[in-house]
């Protein structure tokens, strides 16, 4: 049986929401930064079980530096958050805290992953330096240059929302 | 009327679906999405597909800005509307946005690139600097690491030299002095560039003799010069003062550093100084140097790159020259002195250093204050103990051998530093050196416990046998009440000089 399931991506502009989505999707990626604006929306369809199928339609949307800005008609009807920073970056995910909370007295039942990508840009020097500001709150470390963690992510949430 | 132009310029910008509550759909056309031929709404697009529980529930508005859809054939960027009744059928307008919304893309693009970058390039720097420093830090400890064995091997080989060792052996013995010489300049070529790049390279002024200073440069030079089989030329303006008020040291190594590499790249034929007065202006001396040589020259290509650190020219070019640091710590102690350097060379016709730089000429006052600073080692009625604490052997061993042939001085090594307190609870010392590399202590840790102990105690000179040679550290020992610094390498001269400037 197939559901069909909505997963938004959120976080600050050029985190690299829509090379996650590229490289789950066509497992492809770029070097070139085309912004996102409004919305684009995706789909995949991933096997859960041997039975169970599960329809993924990703909404990639725009950039924004405050969650609060974000278009609320987008975020209707949503299965699942992906909350995506860039680990290069720490102005992505100074305010992850407030940003998180956002969604949890919004969308109190609907599971959220926090993403810190672009992995491959930092040392493991530097994420032990920031991992008091996101280490707790960060579910995987992805790049989507890479490929490092982008199926497990999509997979982990995928199988949340069965 | 109005309704004649609204068809004229009718633009085909909308389509209009009607769905019913489960998505099926009732009537479409394919003016921008392609429909017709589906059978539900879910089928046309997955955004569709993502919504269509909204259907389900009547009189409601929903509003989609700048939704982009992709399309087999087409991509649009649209604003999407939904309208839902409870008479089960529910409009979906469309509105095709694309020219619009891709004008707005190229703003957020330029917006979003320019705000990125500028954050990147604040992390570039900071990585840079976090790099520089892990660099500067790592030359430092190494270099530290490289004293013991440096000190120890120059003091007996000193020491070897004044035993009675047949000509075969002399010549050995100065090679390997010449060896360490050259060792000792290079480490400490590394440190003065770690200092310059962490800006803690200081200009120390004091009224000196320049003549005196060149003509021991000379001499120095001469001798050096002879064994390479170079002539070497010195020519000196009596016009110069004698007296000038700066950093000799530091003029000392610009000129010999201009020297040596003259003499490195110059396998026959002479090597030249000269030194002149520009002018005297505003109390400053406008020095005018020249080293010139008749080596293999310098390439004008290389002119430039030459005074960088670390370079070693064109691994190509015939002339491999391996320059070190020397002539990289040349420019920056000249542009510190307001001075300048400039090159005059070709290949092979040899090359010529100019540099000019002011000192500050010294007042008749200053400058008697200058010529005692030779200190003669006098004999004490009785002799003087030193504890020393150091857990190097080797340095143990070169102290213990420059006290005991000076002869006035005890000296009682301790090599942990939990032994300190109880050992001067027991035991006199009229002044005590404390290693900056004992184990589980720093050496102000100890001076501070010592300190402590009793007014007699405090009055003891403590003197930190030191690797660690930028300014901080200097202020940290003053801090923690130690009079003074002998820096590793040190020679007999050099630990003798301070040991009598502090005993009572
Ligand atoms: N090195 C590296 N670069 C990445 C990674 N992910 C994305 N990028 C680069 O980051 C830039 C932005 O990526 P996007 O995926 O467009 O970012 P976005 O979050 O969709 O940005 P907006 O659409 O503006 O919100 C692009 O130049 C990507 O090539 C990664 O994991 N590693
Ligand atoms: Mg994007």
């Amino acid at each position: 049986m197939t559901t069909s399931k909505k997963i938004v991506l959120l976080g600050h502009f050029g985190v690299g929401k829509s090379s996650l989505i590229r490289r789950f999707v066509e497992n492809t990626f770029s070097e070139n930064y085309k912004v996102t604006i409004g919305v684009h929306i995706f789909k995949k369809v991933v096997e859960v079980s041997n039975s169970d199928s599960i329809s993924l339609i990703i909404w990639d949307l725009e950039g924004q530096d405050d969650i609060k800005k974000t278009r609320s008609s987008y975020l209707l009807g949503t299965n699942g958050f992906i909350y995506v920073f860039d680990l290069s970056r720490p102005i992505t995910f100074e305010n992850l805290n407030s940003e998180l909370e956002f969604l949890k007295e919004n969308f109190p039942n609907i599971p959220v992953k926090v993403v810190g990508n672009k992995m491959d840009l930092v040392t493991k020097l530097y994420l032990k330096d920031y991992s008091e500001v996101f280490g707790h709150l960060v579910d995987f470390f992805t790049s989507a240059k890479t490929g490092s963690r982008v199926d497990n992510l999509f997979s982990k949430l995928a199988k949340e929302l069965l | 009327m109005l309704k004649a132009y609204k068809e004229k310029y009718y633009k085909n910008n909308f389509q209009y679906i009607l769905v019913d509550s489960l998505g099926k759909i009732i009537d479409t056309d394919d003016s921008i999405i392609p429909s017709e031929s589906k059978y539900s709404i879910q089928e046309v697009h997955p955004f569709f597909e993502s919504i269509s529980d909204l259907f389900t529930i009547s009189n409601q508005h929903y509003d989609f800005s700048c939704v982009n859809l992709d399309f087999e054939k087409k991509s649009i960027i649209a604003d999407i509307v939904i309208y839902t009744h409870d008479n089960n059928e529910n409009i979906i307008i469309i509105e095709n946005l694309t020219e619009h919304y891709n004008r707005y893309q190229l703003t957020a693009q330029t917006r979003n690139e320019s705000v990125i970058n500028s954050q990147i390039l604040e992390l570039k720097n900071e990585y840079l600097l976090e790099k520089e420093q892990f660099k500067n830090n790592f030359i430092a400890n190494f270099s530290h690491q490289l004293r013991n064995p440096i000190t120890a091997s120059a003091i007996f080989s000193k020491f070897l030299s004044n035993t009675n060792l047949n000509s075969e052996q002399k010549n050995y013995l100065d090679i390997i002095l010449s060896a360490n010489n050259d060792l000792k300049y290079r480490i400490n070529d590394i440190l003065d560039l770690a200092k310059i790049e962490s800006g803690q390279l200081i200009l120390n002024e004091t009224t000196f003799n320049l003549k005196e200073l060149l003509n021991k440069i000379a001499t120095g030079y001469q001798i050096f010069a002879t064994k390479q089989n170079l002539d070497f030329e010195t020519g000196f303006d009596p016009k110069l003062p004698s007296y000038l008020v700066g950093d000799r040291y530091r003029l000392k190594q610009i000129i010999g550093n201009l020297i040596n590499n003259a003499i490195n790249f110059t396998s026959k034929g002479q090597v030249s100084l000269h030194v002149s007065l520009n002018y005297i202006r505003a109390e400053k001396a406008s020095l005018h140097i020249e080293v010139a040589d008749t080596g293999i020259g310098i390439d004008k290509s290389e002119h430039d790159s030459i005074f960088e650190r670390f370079t070693k020219v064109n691994p190509n070019s015939q002339n491999n020259r391996n320059i070190g640091l020397g002539l990289a710590i040349v420019k920056y102690l000249l542009a510190q002195m307001n001075g300048n350097i400039s090159i005059e060379s070709q290949s092979n016709l040899g090359s010529k250093f100019v540099c000019n730089l002011s000192l500050k000429t010294a007042k008749e006052s200053h400058k008697l204050l200058e010529v005692s600073h030779e200190i003669v080692y006098p004999d004490f009625d009785k002799k003087k103990s030193i504890l020393l604490v150091e857990d190097s052997e080797l340095i143990q061993l070169s102290i213990l051998k420059i006290l005991s042939s000076n002869g006035n001085f005890f000296l009682n090594i301790i090599s942990n530093g939990e032994d300190v307190i109880p050992t001067l609870k027991n035991q006199e010392a009229d002044i005590i050196l404390i290693s900056n590399t004992i184990q589980r202590y720093s050496a102000e840790e100890l001076a501070r416990s010592i300190k402590e102990l009793s007014t007699a105690h405090k009055k003891i000179p403590i003197l930190a046998l030191s690797t660690e040679v930028f300014k901080e550290d200097l202020k940290r020992y003053k801090r923690s009440g130690i009079k003074d610094v002998i820096s590793k390498p040190f020679d007999d001269k050099s630990l003798l000089d301070k040991l009598y400037k502090y005993v009572k």
